[in-house]
Parts: structure tokens; sequence; C-alpha cells
């Protein structure tokens, strides 16, 4: 996979969570997964379709997904509800809509699915096709890994 | 004790949200997240407006805009939704009324939506995240 393709995603990511969040995001080391990864607890999914294709995974724990739901709605949440679930979807979405914007702008031409959010223990994510890059953002609410496994369309 | 006597309120301004007769700017929030639902709702009431309503999706939200009329001010129309998009659920509330005053949130990269849904009438627009600043400012100049 180019790293190109997973750039716009670190920055996107940095930049929302800088932003929503109000507090220093750190990135950690790109790190590059074969098949199969497990799953942190709390991941919100998009799909990406065109001349781009592949899906973008945005994975943290339960305790990380109140966390970082509490800050955005100013209120202590402390179980994975609606709430919670729609504020890590809308966290997803805005992150992938800056990414993608950028892409565009690269001359990529591709859609996106609506965020999918997957909540569980001892989940794994198989990506058989394509092999995944993953970067860790630290935060001091946790980290979440911004997982990218996309190809072009052959 | 007087506490108004005591201490003068040093904040003069009249909240955003009310009208010149003192009565709340109603507003209808359309929007399929429950968490932007939420975080528009709790900038607007803290500045006086009330959300008379919600709707999850573009087609409620025609209906409950043809519902409240004329007792409603403003909308806030997500573009992306389920069922009915923000643009055509802005454009069916223009076609029932001309004056209606819709204010479109947007992520980032809907630029080609959001340039249609003003030339279709729509008031002004707001790009996700949201903040209370933003929100107001552009809420505040779409009522003048």
């Amino acid at each position: 996979m180019r790293v190109e393709y997973i750039n716009p995603f670190v920055e996107a990511a940095y930049n929302v969570l800088t932003e929503v969040l109000a507090t220093e995001v750190k990135r950690g080391n790109l790190f590059l997964k074969s098949a199969t990864k497990p799953v942190m607890g709390v991941a919100a999914i998009v799909g990406l379709a065109g001349e781009v294709e592949g899906r973008v995974l945005f994975d943290m724990s339960k305790a990380t997904a109140m966390k970082i739901a509490s800050v955005m709605n100013s209120e202590e949440l402390t179980e994975i509800d609606d709430l919670v679930k729609a504020t890590i979807s809308e966290l997803a979405n805005m992150i992938t809509a800056q990414a993608v914007t950028k892409l565009h702008e690269l001359g990529f031409k591709f859609d996106l699915t609506p965020p999918a959010l997957i909540t569980g223990e001892n989940m794994e994510i198989s990506d058989q096709e394509v092999e995944a890059l993953i970067v860790p953002m630290e935060s001091p609410h946790g980290n979440i890994e911004i997982n990218v496994a996309v190809r072009e369309r052959s | 004790m007087k506490t108004k006597v005591d201490f003068p309120s040093i904040n003069q301004k009249e909240p955003d949200g009310r009208k010149p007769d003192g009565t709340p700017v109603r507003v209808l929030v359309v929007d399929d997240s429950m968490f932007v639902t939420k975080q528009i709702g709790q900038i607007l009431t803290s500045e006086g407006f009330e959300v008379v309503a919600t709707a999850g999706d573009g087609e409620q939200g025609v209906e409950k805009y043809k519902e409240l009329f004329p007792n409603v001010d403003l909308v806030t129309m997500d573009i992306t939704m389920p069922k009915m998009d923000g643009v055509t659920a802005l454009e069916k509330i223009m076609e029932f009324d001309k004056n209606a005053k819709v204010v479109m949130i947007s992520a980032l990269g809907k630029q080609d939506l959001v340039k249609q849904s003003l030339l279709l009438g729509a008031k002004n627009y707001i790009v996700k995240p949201l903040d209370r600043t933003k929100v107001l400012e552009r809420v505040v100049s779409s009522l003048e």
C-alpha cells in the first residue's frame, strides 16, 4: 500500500482530535500489519469505493471511546450507549471527510460509506487482499489507532 | 442578599436567541446524528434559542417544518442523511415557504453541495466540527 494514502488520514485525525478534544495529540510510529489484527473494543469503519478502494478503521478501547465521547459532549458518559456511539461515528465522519477532501485534491476519485460502529470483546479484523497500515494517535484520553487498508482499483 | 444590587451585571448583552419582543427564536434541527443534534441544541439553548423539534432525516425534516409552520423561525439542516438528503429537503422547504431561513450543516469536502444549497436559498452554512462561536455567528447572520 502506498503511504500517500495514509498521510491524509493521519493529518486529518490530528487536526480533528486536537480541535474537538482541545488537547495535545501525538502521532505514534506507523506500522504495517499483515492479515489479521485484534480490534480493541470500539471500532468505527468507513468504506471507500472508486479509483481507490478499501476501508479505514478507527479503533480504540471502550474506556477511550467513553472518555472521548464525554469530552465531546461536555458530560460524563460511563457506558457505551447510543450517544457514545453517535459521537464516535461523528468523529470518524469528520476525520474521514477531511482526509477525503485532501485525497480528492490529490486527484483520487472515490465515494465513502457512512461509518459503521462495531463494539465487542475479542474481535479481529482480517484483510486478505490488502495490507493495512496503522498509525496510533496518543491523547491524554487514550490511544486511537488509525488503520487504513486501501489500494488502487486494478 | 440582593445580588442584583450588590453585583451589577457586567454582561449587558442580550442573548442572541431572543427576538426583539423577548420571545425565543424557534429552531428545527434536522440531523441524523444524535451527537450533532445534541451539540447544536446545547449551543443554541444556551443563547436563549428554543429547539422546538428535531428530525432524523430529510423527509421527516420537511414534514416537521410543514407541521410547525408558521411557528418556526430557523432550520439547521445536515447535508448527508438517509432517506432524503439535506439539499433535497431544503428545496422542498423553500418550495413550501420561500421565506424559510435554513442553515446548512456540512462535513468538509462538500463544497459543491453547499454552493448548490446557497443557490437554492439556504441562508448560510457551517462546516463541522462545530463550535459555539462558529454556530452562533452563522445562525445569527442568517436571521438578519
